[in-house]
C-alpha cells in the first residue's frame, strides 16, 4: 500500500516537473521580451549617454530612484553586448 | 478713475492673469514689463513681476535689490528674480534624498555617476525654468496678475515649447512602461506569486503599485495642467516687444509662428524706441526711413493683432513714476 502511494507520488512529481519545465520554457520568451523592454526603457531615459535626444531631464530625475532593476538589466545587457547573437541562440536553444 | 478703457487681456478674468513678455535681447523687455506691472498695480490689482532672465536687470529698472522671494515695491506691486542655479541645485537635492532611501537594499549600484552627468546635461536650465513656471502657475492664487520678464526669445521659446514636447515623451514612455507591466503580469500569472515573495524587493506588477508609472502619470498631469493654462487665452497673454528694425521684425515673425506651433498665441506687439519725425539730422534720415518701412511691414504681417508704438525717450525710464507713465500707455487702449 505504502509502496503504491510512494510510486503514485513520484509519478505525480514527474509530471509536475514536466509541467514546470514547459511553463518555464513558455515564460522565458516573455521574460526575454520583458528584459528587452526594460533595457530600452532605461536606455531611453539615459539617452544622452549614447548620443540620442533624451526625455525631459526633470522626468528622468524623478524616475531614476525607482529604476534600480531596469538599470541593473541595462548594465548587464551592455556588458554582454559583444555577443548578442549568443544570447539569441541561447534563447532558441541552438548549438 | 476716469472713463478710459483698459486692455482687458492684460487684466485678470476670473483667474489670475499671467502676462509673458518676450522679445529679442535689448529691445526693452524688462523696462516694458516693469512698466506694465506698475500700471496694472496702480489700478488696484495685486501684481507680481518675476524675472526669469538669468542676466537679471529687473532690479536695476525698479531701483531695488531683488531676490527670489517677492519683495513689495509699492502698494500692490511685488517683484522677484528667480535664480536658475538654485533651482537646479534644488532638483539634485531632492534626487539625493530619494536615492538614499533606495540605497537601503541596494548597496552595489553606483547611481551617483549617472546622476552627476545628468546634472550638467544639456537643457537642464530650460527644464528648471519650466519647473519654475509650473510652480508659479500652481501658486498663482495669491496674485491677480503675474508679469513674467523672460530671457531673449530663443531660450524663452524653447521653454514655452517644452510642455508639448514633454507630453509627447511622457505618453510614449507610459506606453512602453505599460508594455513592461503587461509582461510582468503575464509572467506572474503563469508562475504564480510564490517565487517572487522571498525576495526583499518586490517587483511591481500593477500600474497602481509601480512607482515609475505613478511618477509618469503625475508628471503628465502636471505638464498637461501647465499646458492648458498657457494655451488658455483668458489666463495667459503673450506680449512681444520689438524695435523698429528689420532683425527685430523677422524675429517677431518667427516667434509668432513658433508660438502657434506650441499652441500659444501672441496677443500684443509693442514697438519700442520709435523715433518721432521732426528735427532730424541727415544721419538719422536713413534710420527713419527704415523705421517707416518696418512699421508698415508690421502692420501688414500682424493683421488682427494689437500693436502699440512707444516713442523713443530721451532718458531711460527708471523708477516707479516713469515706469507707471510708460505702462499706462500700454494698459489703456485708445
Amino acid at each position: 500500500m505504502n509502496f503504491l502511494k510512494r510510486t503514485l507520488k513520484n509519478v505525480l512529481y514527474f509530471f509536475k516537473g514536466f509541467v514546470h519545465g514547459f511553463r518555464e520554457n513558455a515564460i522565458s520568451y516573455i521574460e526575454m521580451e520583458e528584459r528587452e523592454l526594460e533595457n530600452i526603457f532605461s536606455l531611453l531615459l539615459m539617452a544622452s549617454f549614447i548620443g540620442i535626444p533624451s526625455p525631459p531631464t526633470t522626468l528622468v530625475i524623478r524616475l531614476l530612484p525607482y529604476m534600480v532593476k531596469e538599470i541593473i538589466i541595462m548594465q548587464s545587457k551592455s556588458r554582454r553586448l559583444d555577443d548578442p547573437l549568443g544570447e539569441v541562440a541561447g534563447m532558441f536553444e541552438i548549438g | 478713475m476716469n472713463s478710459v478703457t483698459l486692455r482687458e487681456y492684460l487684466l485678470p478674468e476670473g483667474d489670475t492673469r499671467i502676462i509673458i513678455v518676450i522679445g529679442k535681447g535689448g529691445v526693452g523687455k524688462t523696462t516694458l514689463s516693469a512698466a506694465i506691472a506698475t500700471a496694472i498695480s496702480s489700478h488696484g490689482y495685486k501684481t507680481h513681476i518675476i524675472s526669469l532672465d538669468p542676466a537679471h536687470n529687473l532690479g536695476d529698472v525698479l531701483e531695488e535689490e531683488l531676490s527670489s522671494t517677492p519683495k513689495e515695491i509699492s502698494n500692490n506691486l511685488y517683484a522677484s528674480e528667480l535664480d536658475l542655479e538654485d533651482l537646479v541645485k534644488k532638483y539634485l537635492r531632492n534626487l539625493d534624498d530619494s536615492l538614499k532611501s533606495m540605497y537601503r537594499y541596494l548597496t552595489v549600484l553606483n547611481l551617483e555617476k549617472y546622476f552627476d552627468i545628468l546634472a550638467s546635461s544639456p537643457g537642464i536650465e530650460e527644464y528648471a525654468t519650466l519647473d519654475a513656471l509650473m510652480e508659479i502657475v500652481k501658486a498663482r492664487s495669491s496674485w491677480d496678475v503675474i508679469v513674467l520678464d523672460t530671457p531673449p526669445t530663443g531660450l524663452t521659446l524653447r521653454v514655452l515649447g517644452l510642455p508639448k514636447i514633454s507630453l509627447i515623451w511622457t505618453e510614449k514612455l507610459m506606453g512602453l512602461r505599460r508594455a513592461i507591466l503587461e509582461r510582468r503580469e503575464a509572467i506572474r500569472r503563469i508562475r504564480g506569486d510564490e517565487e517572487s515573495s522571498q525576495e526583499e524587493y518586490k517587483i511591481p506588477v500593477k500600474e497602481e503599485e509601480d512607482p515609475v508609472m505613478q511618477e509618469l502619470k503625475k508628471y503628465y498631469e502636471d505638464i498637461n495642467y501647465l499646458y492648458n493654462f498657457l494655451t488658455d487665452l483668458q489666463k495667459t497673454t503673450v506680449v512681444c516687444v520689438m524695435n523698429p528694425d528689420r532683425l527685430s521684425f523677422f524675429e517677431t515673425k518667427r516667434a509668432k509662428d513658433s508660438l502657434l506651433r506650441f499652441g500659444l498665441s501672441l496677443r500684443l506687439i509693442i514697438i519700442n524706441k520709435v523715433l518721432r519725425e521732426g528735427c532730424i539730422t541727415d544721419e538719422l534720415k536713413g534710420v527713419l526711413a527704415l523705421q517707416k518701412e518696418v512699421l508698415n511691414k508690421v502692420k501688414e504681417e500682424f493683421q488682427g493683432l494689437d500693436i502699440i508704438t512707444i516713442h523713443h525717450a530721451n532718458d531711460e525710464p527708471r523708477g516707479l513714476n516713469a515706469l507707471k507713465d510708460l505702462g499706462i500707455q500700454i494698459l489703456e487702449s485708445d
